[in-house]
């Protein structure tokens, strides 16, 4: 799964980049994380606010950090 | 989220809590005996001498404002949890100037924001139909009552100077988005960003429903990473404060900030601006003005200038808005700031 971390590089997007690289880690599956930081990237996806989590394209969660173990479940679906 | 991984550590997490509390109550009640006893019998500094209110300041207010900014971080983080901004921004799509600004500067207080969030919340509002002048509204009360200041300012001042801050500085965001949507000033917007508020739209984002366990852990999240990152602001704030506290002669004070002198609220504005703290860090100081005679007007203007008017928060701004807007909104808010600090030197 692709998944997408947006945010333009404060403290909150880099932990949430950490919590889906861990995410992607333990899951066992193969996933691609990829940090995404261009506003007019984020602005043409409809995120308001940062961070956001996309997977393969569908936004999941915004203006929060979530956990490891929700990412995780967002995994399996 | 799943059951099975929810449950224990939302058990642990719930005694975690519930234990914390006693603690809070705890250190906060014993919090004026320990620095007093610190400061004077540990340290055997003079009571009433310069260095030793300072001192007793330094070690009465550290804890104070740490354990307050935690419990008020924790309960502001948890109701920011059922606010989403996508919802507010749909309640304000297409709405008319008067009343949108006005609904945007209330939404503003409460909708978890923060600087970095600037750029795609602008944009997303505007394209989503919001007008340019409520938009403001909403950037300059998101800031400028600050839901933390507010619930420091009733913990530390009680309810009518929270009150009041919160009203006047709904009515500045109020009244400038009003001023700057009148401007019509959407040229003076990047290019880019033009070109972004002109592309289709894509999806929405779907969002689960939280669970409470969930929102606890946002909130205790939240503490950790608002204190973790706010402490040397609020040492330094309570330095300048203790300083303050014990060798600013009272007279100096109430002459510099006191109500009777013109330039005392311009005076507050300029030193407030460059100051970057934030809003639990400017309170030690808040704090020790009012104790020296400084009038209250000029001490919310001073609050409102370093908490509301931010550098960073600026030049972030300025990715999306041409230099004369970003000039125009910081005037027009600067300005709203000035006005509310004259009239409150003049009517209380």
């Amino acid at each position: 799964m692709l998944i997408e971390v947006f945010g333009p590089g404060c403290a909150k997007c880099q932990t949430l980049e950490k919590h889906a690289r861990s995410a992607a880690e333990k899951s066992g599956g193969s996933h691609q994380v990829v940090k995404v930081s261009d506003y007019a990237a984020m602005v043409a996806r409809g995120i308001l606010s940062t961070p956001a989590l996309a997977l393969d394209g569908q936004l999941k969660s915004q203006g929060k950090v979530i956990s490891t173990d929700e990412i995780l479940a967002l995994l399996k679906g | 989220m799943s059951d099975v991984a929810a449950r224990p550590s939302w058990l642990r997490r719930g005694g975690w809590l519930l234990l914390a509390l006693p603690l809070w109550v705890f250190l906060y009640a014993v919090n004026h005996a320990m620095s007093e006893w610190l400061a004077f019998r540990f340290l055997g500094l003079t009571p009433k001498s310069h260095l030793g209110e300072a001192v007793a300041f330094l070690f009465y207010d550290t804890p104070k404002v740490l354990l307050l900014l935690t419990l008020v971080v924790f309960i502001v983080t948890f109701l920011q949890t059922f606010v989403n901004p996508t919802r507010v921004r749909d309640a304000l799509s297409r709405r008319r100037p008067g009343l949108g600004n006005a609904l945007a500067s209330l939404f503003g207080i409460i909708t978890p924001f923060c600087s970095c969030s600037a750029v795609p919340l602008f944009i997303g509002f505007l394209r989503a139909g919001v007008p340019l002048g409520v938009t403001f509204s909403f950037l300059v009360a998101a800031p400028m009552v600050n839901e933390i200041a507010l619930g420091m300012l009733f913990a530390m001042f009680g309810w009518k100077i929270a009150l009041l801050y919160a009203s006047t500085g709904v009515a500045i965001a109020f009244a400038s988005g009003l001023i700057l949507g009148r401007l019509r000033m959407e040229r003076y917007l990047e290019s880019w960003v033009q070109d972004a508020l002109n592309a289709p739209a894509l999806g929405e984002v779907e969002e689960e429903q939280s669970t409470l366990p969930a929102r606890l852990d946002l909130a205790v999240q939240g503490v950790k990473e608002i204190v973790g990152k706010v402490w040397p602001y609020i040492l330094a704030g309570i330095a300048v404060g203790a300083f303050i506290h014990g060798y600013v002669p009272e007279s100096f004070m109430a002459g510099l900030l006191g109500k009777n002198h013109w330039y005392s609220v311009p005076l507050a504005v300029l030193i407030g601006v460059p100051l970057y703290s934030n809003a639990a860090g400017v309170m030690p100081i808040v704090e020790a003005l009012l104790g020296k005679g400084a009038a209250l007007g000029s001490t919310l203007a001073f609050m409102m200038a370093v908490i509301g008017l931010s550098l960073p928060e600026t030049i972030i701004l300025s990715k999306v808005m041409r230099p004369r807007l970003i000039a125009t909104f910081v005037g027009v808010v600067s300005l709203g700031i000035l006005l509310v600090g004259y009239l409150f030197n003049a009517i209380l």
